[in-house]
């Protein structure tokens, strides 16, 4: 009873942050409370048995989005004056919502109270998986392409989000900023380190890893360490594309090993070498998660600008 | 055949981004290799029947399914074909048009997943094929530059709030079902109440995607902002993805009381954006708009043919839907990289602008009068057989005079907009003196597809026994 | 009419209800940047249904005890393609108020944006 007022509180809590944020006044308060209500989803998340989600909410949806957010935010102009609705205007969204609301409430109810069968054949899958995490076997296993074309948006994401970048003015970084930095780095490196590693039996695994990575990387970049990181350096780029690179790499390589190639499956791994394939995909993944990360949030310096064609000229 | 379909494109973009100089070649490379593994593959379905592939070794219902049909490997022809003639184009206009060099990679991920939408029988999967296509289009309309992030950044937020009321319906299913599997969950299906919230919540995503009416709103803004051979791909094949999709649920999943029950709002829908597409197209003063409304009006043939086939269930408007989806993709691009190449040429975005290009660039404007011809449905166009198709299959019916006077009078509305600007090119009293010398080669790059649209009609018959007994 | 366990109830509730507060954030806007959250407010109630959905095997006293793994895999691509969409919109919005505040400004026309060649 009381876990169940323990649930009660942080839905209400949950409802309450996400109206807050759409209806405050000030942009930068709708950002602050939008952060809020990320961390207290990822806490919403752990408390339905599901850490490894909780995990990555915290990394994306308080982290990466409110960073993300703030710096959109600097560049917004400011608001000459609160934009008021009149009630019409705000009076028909609120009925469609409300019967938008109703439709899908009434599907919901109406949900049975029994989980799919897939997980029992997911636990039957796992044994020849190569991994023991369930979820990391279906996300680089059973679903594996899914997890590709995922990297692929993410990378289009960068391609995307650079073609339109505007100019980053850097900022000059105070001393205790840079010391810190500098002795947060490797620490942040092994924990990411672990937390790819702990992803083939427990909760973690490649973004979570990627995402502290990317972390690490952003608070160096912004104290104007890592100048060499931007996508005019050809390694950087390989390191970047080599999640998807190494991906496919090995999906075509699997197809050669796979002793009597009489029928060309996609993306299946040998089941004694899946092990070692998932950790290697995983490994570069994190990389490329990382570096693309990194360079989404911290964009280019302003110092390359004048090679910033190098991408895409020529 | 499939995997080298899909890793093409794939190691294509992979490789263009790291070595940028190569780029054109390596996308007139990947492009015309998947041409040829797409009729290949055309071929084996035609003769071995259906291909289908669970991805990755699992059992069903556990891995992602894959299906080449006879429908999929025709629209897998239709995109690499496009993407090789777009390119060519491309390559003959980059360095007049500015076009950045983002172009090919973005464009090969295009066809990377637009081929992965074709193949793939899962309902998550189709999400992230959605996703990935929304992206790459906002990418290649931002291309533009200033004037085209506006309209970007509406089409992007609209294509994100239609992938996730798409997606609310997939975790209605997933929660009802327990599966993603099309197939699996076709013979699952039961005709109640979440089913039915489910698919009303992936059809409105999925309309908004599509551009249909009456959700078309974003299109004519973004479509007429991207540079010409963005525009041509968008318009040819991009909508059409979302609008696959939509078939693939309604065709395969519903059930009968829900087909019944939304079959007369598809078609009345399609017969709105018919008439008012074709009004706007006629109204607007620029010639990409009144290029891009004329999208949101073809679209509402497609739809209505949709409509139909859910209520009568009659073969020939199966495939009068899918032979509106080809020919209009021909007959699209043609009209874009025309419109395009005389735009750019003249210097000027307003229809005035094609005054006396009879004279001026005659090969650019004949593409767009007989791509125009196959629009309106002129004999013996891809349109008109689309079209023929679709008047057969109400008349087998009877009685439906309604709908056949709605069609004359769409096709009269299409006529319009389109002699509009071939009787505007005619007028060879004063014409608009162009910017430079007009090329030659983009001219010819824009005839092709229109040529290709008319030549539809030789293969007929092959074509409408393929997609009758397809449905999908 | 249900049968699903109050905890559950509330849950699900709660993931509608986000929905439906995106829902309307999205459509009445009115600052871009307020859209871009209202989506992710979307996208964040879309995927704790999945995650209570997911839930399921765990909450009934049933012979599984598992949360479902192929849900919170796709709930994980789900993540990472949202992040992807906002950050991509944030960079478009981040341009557009760019070339606004340029507008004002002509002197401060925007260079080294454009590919040099």
């Amino acid at each position: 009873m009381r876990l169940l007022l323990f649930d009660a509180i942080l839905c209400l809590l949950l409802l309450t942050l996400a109206l807050a944020s759409i209806l405050s006044r000030q942009l930068a308060h709708a950002v602050i409370l939008y952060i809020a209500f990320g961390l207290m989803m990822a806490l919403a998340w752990a408390r339905l048995a599901a850490p490894d989600l909780a995990l990555a909410e915290a990394a994306i949806g308080a982290g990466l989005t409110g960073a993300l957010c703030f710096s959109a935010l600097a560049h917004q102009q400011p608001q000459l004056k609160p934009d008021v609705l009149n009630w019409p205007k705000r009076l028909w969204p609120a009925v469609f919502v409300l019967l938008m609301l109703g439709g899908v409430l009434a599907a919901l109810l109406q949900l049975p109270p029994s989980a799919s069968q897939l997980i029992a054949v997911t636990q039957a899958g796992i044994g020849n998986s190569g991994v023991s995490h369930p979820v990391t076997a279906v996300l680089l296993n059973f679903r594996s392409w899914d997890t590709l074309l995922e990297l692929v948006v993410l990378l289009l994401a960068l391609l995307g989000a650079r073609q339109v970048a505007p100019e980053v003015k850097p900022a000059t970084s105070w001393p205790l900023s840079l010391g810190w930095s500098r002795l947060l780095a490797p620490m942040v490196i092994l924990l990411a380190g672990y937390l790819l590693w702990a992803g083939a039996s427990q909760p973690g695994g490649a973004f979570q890893a990627g995402a502290l990575l990317a972390a690490g990387a952003v608070v160096l970049r912004l104290n104007q360490q890592l100048s060499w990181l931007s996508w005019s350096n050809f390694w950087i780029r390989l390191l970047i594309v080599s999640g998807v690179l190494v991906f496919v790499l090995m999906a075509l390589l699997a197809i050669l090993l796979t002793p009597g190639n009489t029928d060309v499956v996609w993306l299946r791994w040998p089941p004694h070498l899946a092990a070692g394939i998932i950790l290697l995909v995983e490994l570069f993944a994190t990389l490329a998660i990382a570096l693309t990360l990194t360079l989404l949030v911290a964009g280019e310096p302003a110092s390359t600008g004048a090679e910033h064609g190098c991408g895409e000229g020529a | 055949m499939m995997v080298v379909l899909l890793v093409l494109p794939l190691l294509g973009t992979l490789f263009m981004l790291l070595w940028p100089k190569i780029a054109p070649l390596l996308a007139l490379l990947t492009a015309s290799v998947c041409s040829l593994a797409a009729l290949q593959l055309l071929f084996l379905v035609s003769e071995q029947g259906n291909q289908q592939v669970l991805l990755a070794g699992w059992p069903s219902g556990l891995a992602i399914s894959l299906e080449a049909n006879s429908l999929s490997s025709l629209l897998i022809l239709l995109t690499a074909l496009l993407q090789l003639l777009v390119g060519l184009y491309a390559f003959a206009t980059h360095r007049r048009d500015k076009l950045g060099a983002g172009f090919w990679p973005l464009s090969c991920m295009l066809q990377l997943g637009l081929t992965a939408l074709w193949l793939s029988r899962d309902l998550f999967n189709l999400y992230v094929c959605l996703e990935l296509l929304g992206i790459v289009a906002v990418a290649l309309v931002s291309l533009s530059g200033d004037k085209a992030i506006k309209p970007a950044l509406n089409y992007l937020l609209l294509s994100l709030f239609g992938s996730l009321c798409y997606l609310l319906g997939v975790a209605i299913l997933y929660g009802a079902y327990g599966v993603l599997d099309i197939t699996v969950l076709a013979a699952r299906w039961q005709a109640d109440l979440p089913s039915s919230i489910a698919l009303l919540l992936m059809t409105l995503g999925l309309m908004l995607k599509a551009a249909l009416w009456p959700l078309h709103g974003w299109l004519p803004a973004a479509h007429a902002a991207a540079p010409a051979p963005v525009s041509a791909l968008l318009s040819a094949l991009v909508v059409k993805g979302p609008l696959f999709i939509l078939c693939l649920l309604w065709l395969q999943l519903a059930g009968a009381t829900q087909v019944a029950a939304v079959a007369p709002w598809f078609a009345g829908c399609g017969l709105a954006a018919l008439l008012l597409g074709g009004v706007s197209a006629l109204r607007t003063p620029f010639a990409k708009n009144m290029v891009a409304y004329s999208t949101v009006a073809q679209l509402g043939y497609a739809m209505l043919a949709l409509g139909l086939l859910l209520r009568f269930n009659q073969p020939l408007f199966a495939a009068a839907l899918w032979l509106f989806v080809l020919a209009h993709a021909l007959a699209k691009a043609a009209c874009f990289l025309a419109i395009g190449e005389i735009t750019a040429t003249l210097g000027g975005k307003r229809i005035n602008t094609l005054k006396g290009a009879s004279q001026t660039m005659p090969l650019a404007m004949f593409a767009f009068a007989v791509a125009g011809g196959s629009l309106i449905g002129l004999p013996p166009s891809g349109g008109f057989l689309a079209k023929w198709a679709l008047l057969q299959g109400l008349w087998l019916q009877g009685g439906q005079l309604f709908w056949l006077l709605a069609i004359v009078l769409a096709t009269l509305l299409s006529a319009a907009y389109v002699f509009r600007a071939v009787v505007l090119a005619f007028d060879r009293a004063d014409p608009v003196a162009p910017d430079f010398a007009p090329r030659i080669l983009p001219q010819w790059l824009a005839l092709l597809p229109a040529l290709a649209v008319w030549a539809m009609a030789l293969y007929s018959e092959p074509l409408l026994q393929l997609l009758k007994q397809e449905g999908l | 009419m249900t049968d699903l366990s109050s905890q559950l109830l509330l849950y699900i509730g709660t993931a509608a209800g986000l929905f439906g507060i995106g829902l309307y954030g999205f459509i009445v806007g009115p600052q871009t940047l307020r859209r871009i959250l209202a989506l992710n407010i979307i996208g964040a109630g879309i995927f704790m249904l999945m995650v209570v959905l997911a839930y399921r095997g765990l909450a009934e006293e049933a012979a599984l005890t598992l949360t479902d793994p192929v849900l919170h895999a796709l709930i994980l691509t789900g993540l990472v393609v949202a992040v992807s969409a906002t950050a991509f919109a944030l960079a478009l919005l981040t341009r557009l108020n760019q070339a606004k505040s340029a507008q004002c400004k002509p002197d401060q026309l925007r260079h080294g944006q454009e590919p040099e060649q």
